[in-house]
């Protein structure tokens, strides 16, 4: 910058002395050519009259005039042949003079003779009386003393153009100064920040103190900063913001261009600055939410379906290290469910699901139930899903302990039922076991007819009992966490045999209407028989509340029903009871709602029955008339159906 | 095949009626069958046998009922009931009703010959209730025999017998039931109401020959505690 400066000052320095050299030059040249045509001009009639003294007075006069003498070597005049008239020298003229001839049909010549060592313009004019040339005038002019005024010039001149430098130096100086080096120093605190470096002292200013102490916004950072938050819209500051009207960061200083830029600077990167740290402390705050969570929190590519980020709960709870739950795909922690959840949102699904009771694996395959919240986010750049997962293990188990509560609890209701029940081909075989061995003792002949019948008999019975035994197992066992798949009818016919006799005695007739052949539901089968034993068990209350079991003529009656509709496959339950009042509807599947009187029952029974259906992903609704009888109807969707489409 | 006694079952276990066939004709007996209270009811009606041997727990018409229908067609026929184990109420219901006796399922032969027995004895006994109670005087107790149904009727008799005991001023009465001598529920509430006042005044009582049967229902409510009970008479006075 300077260098071109200067480069420039003093080529323009250079152009302007050789015009100026140049001119003057020619300025004196001139000036020795209108000498000698003044000369010429009154010197005619003196030559024509041959009048030689007044033609010396003459160049004497115009030689010695002020400062020509300096200037004028000297002047003399010849005639047309070249004869000397008169000249002012007080030497004898050096015959070199004379050989600047003028030639014919030119005014005036000029040109540089080296008289005895003295170098002299020598400059010619014709002397003219009308056409014809009578005589020519020289003038010499001294080139010394030309050079000598040249010399002065040039170091007038020269003086001249330092100054110009010298100024220009100052001028770019003060330039640097008081433009240049903010804009220098700004750029190179922005270098800083761009390289993510915030604690530069940022003196742009006397005055400046960056202390981050005297901004409230800055230590409390969920004040917001007024002049960031709220000063566009052009009001005073608030009440908690009183101090910040003169901010101790926010500046606006009067001044240039250049003031006013590096106070907007500083604002700006007061501004990055805070906000810079309030979004350090809330990504703190939300990755200790994330890292120090209860739940194990997932986060889920949509396309791709792998784990891109898990906290540390995942790690505690699924058994896995975190690089090996990040190399696995989200699917292979739940095959089962976990499908769905990714093809809802890949599919476009948007806002939060929530997929209950979700079977998925530890570590060495260990199943385990959890709760799955899942909802979409952008994570880097990608669709993804965050996955909160909540480990309900322990409360399934108490909700498996509760429904074998309510499972010993229906047992214990069936005993005199069962006991019956198995007395009954007990009796017989213990008949047909005395009859032989009567028959044994007294020696009688057993026709091989009653014989084998007798035995036939025993084997059945026997079988009939251990089906009851069998049944009555299935029923207590404690169900696993995994479902199987059942067929809905079985369930029907297992509690039927426990208690269809036992229903009968009190003359309550079983109508079955079962359909062969239905899809089968996931589920737990003894789970389902203990719905239907508490739904069929209900249906007799209803009755036996409506009517009495000697009563011939009242309808005494309990149909079952299974069958498909609308993709799901449901088993009604209708009896011909007193029916549920309008009122109690939409209670009788809360806990410890009863309709029996106190002491008869606990008010469990639907309350379990309600949470069995719902864990199969099924319903259950009521369909009362008072005094006609009640329909319990519960749908569960099909094995591999659920959540899905219907089929 | 006529002149053999005619008895009818009534069951609902169509497997037990089949055993019942094989066993009772193995004793003996003309076989009738029904299912249920009314076709028992109506087979009864139509063929009029001496015995019949019903359950108690049935559809349609239970025991109880067709028992009533029974003693109500003709007083004079014997019903033993079959019970399920452990069902005295019922068992007891039905000694009210003047069942002859009641047998638990499984049906053990011992006690269904018991019952059998009991049955025919008491079909063969006439029904005076005065002949039925007499007291003998044994060297180290008054000895009351008791012979057939002890009911609502008896029980004057049972008293009069008592004090008549009591006067032989021995230390210990005993009371022997005979083979054929059954107790129905208003039997048991004034033999038990008996025992009761007699224990007060610090007289030992014993029962004898009572058939394991009637033991199980004495046990219940409770006569076992006032009275020491033997199998024999000869045990008892031992």
């Amino acid at each position: 910058m300077l260098v071109a400066v200067l480069f420039i000052s003093v080529a323009i320095a250079f152009i302007a002395r050789y015009i100026l050299l140049s001119s003057l030059n020619q300025e004196l040249e001139m000036r020795g050519e209108a000498i000698a045509h003044s000369v010429a001009e009154r010197g005619g009639s003196y030559i024509l009259d041959n009048d030689i003294p007044q033609l010396l007075v003459l160049i004497f006069d115009e030689a010695k005039l002020h400062q020509r003498k300096h200037l004028l070597s000297y002047i003399f005049i010849e005639d047309v042949n070249g004869k000397l008239l008169a000249h002012t020298m007080t030497k004898r003229l050096p015959d070199v003079l004379l050989s600047n001839k003028l030639p014919q049909g030119k005014h005036d010549a000029i040109k540089l003779l080296n008289v005895e060592g003295e170098h002299i313009y020598d400059v010619a004019a014709a002397i003219n009386e009308g056409l014809y040339r009578i005589g020519t005038v020289h003038v010499g002019l001294n080139k010394e003393h030309i050079d000598t005024l040249v010399g002065k010039l040039r170091v007038a001149f020269l003086g001249f153009i330092s100054l110009v430098v010298l100024i220009t130096i100052f001028l770019s100086s003060w330039l640097t100064r008081y433009i240049t080096k903010p804009i220098t120093d700004l750029t190179r605190l922005s270098d800083e920040i761009s390289r993510g470096n915030f604690d530069i002292p940022l003196k742009l200013g006397p005055d400046e103190d960056w202390d981050t102490a005297n901004c409230p916004a800055f230590t409390n950072t969920d004040l917001p900063c007024w002049h960031f938050d709220e000063s566009r819209s052009g009001e005073a500051p608030g009440e908690e913001h009183r101090k910040c009207a003169k901010c101790a960061f926010y500046r606006k200083h009067e001044g240039d261009e250049v003031v006013q830029l590096s106070d907007s600077f500083r604002n700006m990167v007061w501004s990055i600055k805070l906000y810079r740290r309030r979004l350090r402390e809330s990504e703190e705050k939300y990755r200790s939410l994330f890292d120090s969570g209860p739940d194990p929190i997932f986060v889920v590519d949509c396309a791709t379906g792998d784990i891109r980020d898990a906290n540390p709960r995942t790690e505690e709870l699924y058994g896995y290290a975190k690089e090996e739950l990040l190399a696995l795909k989200f699917l292979n922690l739940g095959p089962e469910h976990n499908a769905e959840c990714l093809n809802y949102f890949s599919e476009g699904g948007g806002g939060c699901v929530y997929f209950p009771k979700v079977l998925h694996y530890k570590k060495g395959n260990e199943p385990f139930f959890v709760n799955m919240h899942a909802c979409p986010i952008s994570y880097r750049g990608r669709h993804a899903i965050i996955v909160a997962v909540t480990d309900i293990t322990e409360m399934i188990e108490k909700d498996a302990q509760l429904i074998q509560a309510g499972k010993m609890k229906s047992l214990g209701e069936m005993s005199a039922g069962v006991a019956h029940e198995i007395n009954q081909p007990l009796n017989a075989i213990k008949m047909g076991s005395e009859y032989l061995a009567m028959m044994q003792e007294q020696d009688l002949a057993v026709s091989k007819e009653d014989f084998l019948q007798v035995v036939a008999e025993i084997s059945a019975q026997v079988d009939r009992a251990a089906e009851i035994i069998d049944t009555l197992r299935s029923f207590g066992r404690k169900s696993d966490l995994i479902e199987e798949l059942v067929d809905i009818n079985q369930p029907v016919r297992a509690v039927l045999s426990m208690v269809r006799r036992q229903f009968e005695l009190d003359n309550i007739r079983f109508e079955l209407d079962l359909t062969e052949g239905l899809p089968k539901v996931s589920a737990h089968s003894n789970r389902l028989q203990q719905v239907i034993f508490n739904l069929v068990t209900n249906a007799r209350d209803a009755i036996n509340d409506c009517s009495s079991p000697m009563d011939a003529v009242c309808d005494r009656r309990i149909t079952i029903r299974t069958g498909k509709s609308e993709g799901k496959i449901y088993t009604e339950i209708e009896d011909t009871g007193a029916g549920i009042r309008e009122e109690d509807q939409h209670k009788i599947f809360e806990p410890f709602f009863t309709t029996k009187e106190a002491g008869q029952g606990m008010g469990l029974g639907l309350a379990i029955t309600y949470g069995i259906v719902k864990d199969y992903g099924g319903d259950i609704r009521i369909n009362s008339d008072n005094k006609k009888g009640t329909v319990f109807r519960m749908q569960f969707p099909a094995a591999n159906t659920r959540g899905g489409p219907s089929i | 095949m006529t002149d053999k006694e005619k008895v009818l079952v009534i069951d609902d276990e169509k497997p037990t009626l089949r055993m019942f066939s094989l066993l009772l004709s193995a004793y003996g007996y003309d076989i009738l069958t029904a299912e249920n209270g009314h076709e028992g009811v109506e087979l009864f009606k139509a063929e009029r046998p001496n015995l019949v041997l019903t359950d108690i727990k049935m559809p349609v018409m239970d025991g109880i009922e067709a028992l009533k229908e029974i003693k109500r067609i003709d007083p004079h026929a014997e019903v033993i009931v079959i019970t399920g184990h452990g069902d005295m109420d019922l068992a007891i219901q039905a000694l009210n009703l003047d069942a002859t006796d009641f047998i638990n399922k499984p049906l053990q032969r011992e006690a269904l010959e018991q019952a059998l027995n009991r049955a025919s004895e008491r079909l063969a006994i006439t029904r005076n209730e005065e002949g039925q109670i007499s007291v003998r005087e044994r060297p180290e107790a008054a000895v009351i025999a008791v012979r057939g149904n002890i009911s609502g009727h008896t029980v004057p008799h049972l008293d009069a017998a008592f004090r008549t005991a009591k006067g032989l001023g021995k230390g210990l009465i005993l009371i022997h039931f005979e083979d054929n001598a059954s107790i129905n529920g208003a039997g048991i509430t004034g033999l038990t109401r008996l025992l009761q006042t007699h224990r007060d005044e610090g007289i030992q009582v014993a029962l004898a020959g009572l058939s394991p049967n009637f033991k199980t229902v004495f046990d219940m409510v409770g006569i076992t505690k006032l009275a020491s009970m033997y199998e024999s008479a000869e045990e008892a006075l031992q």
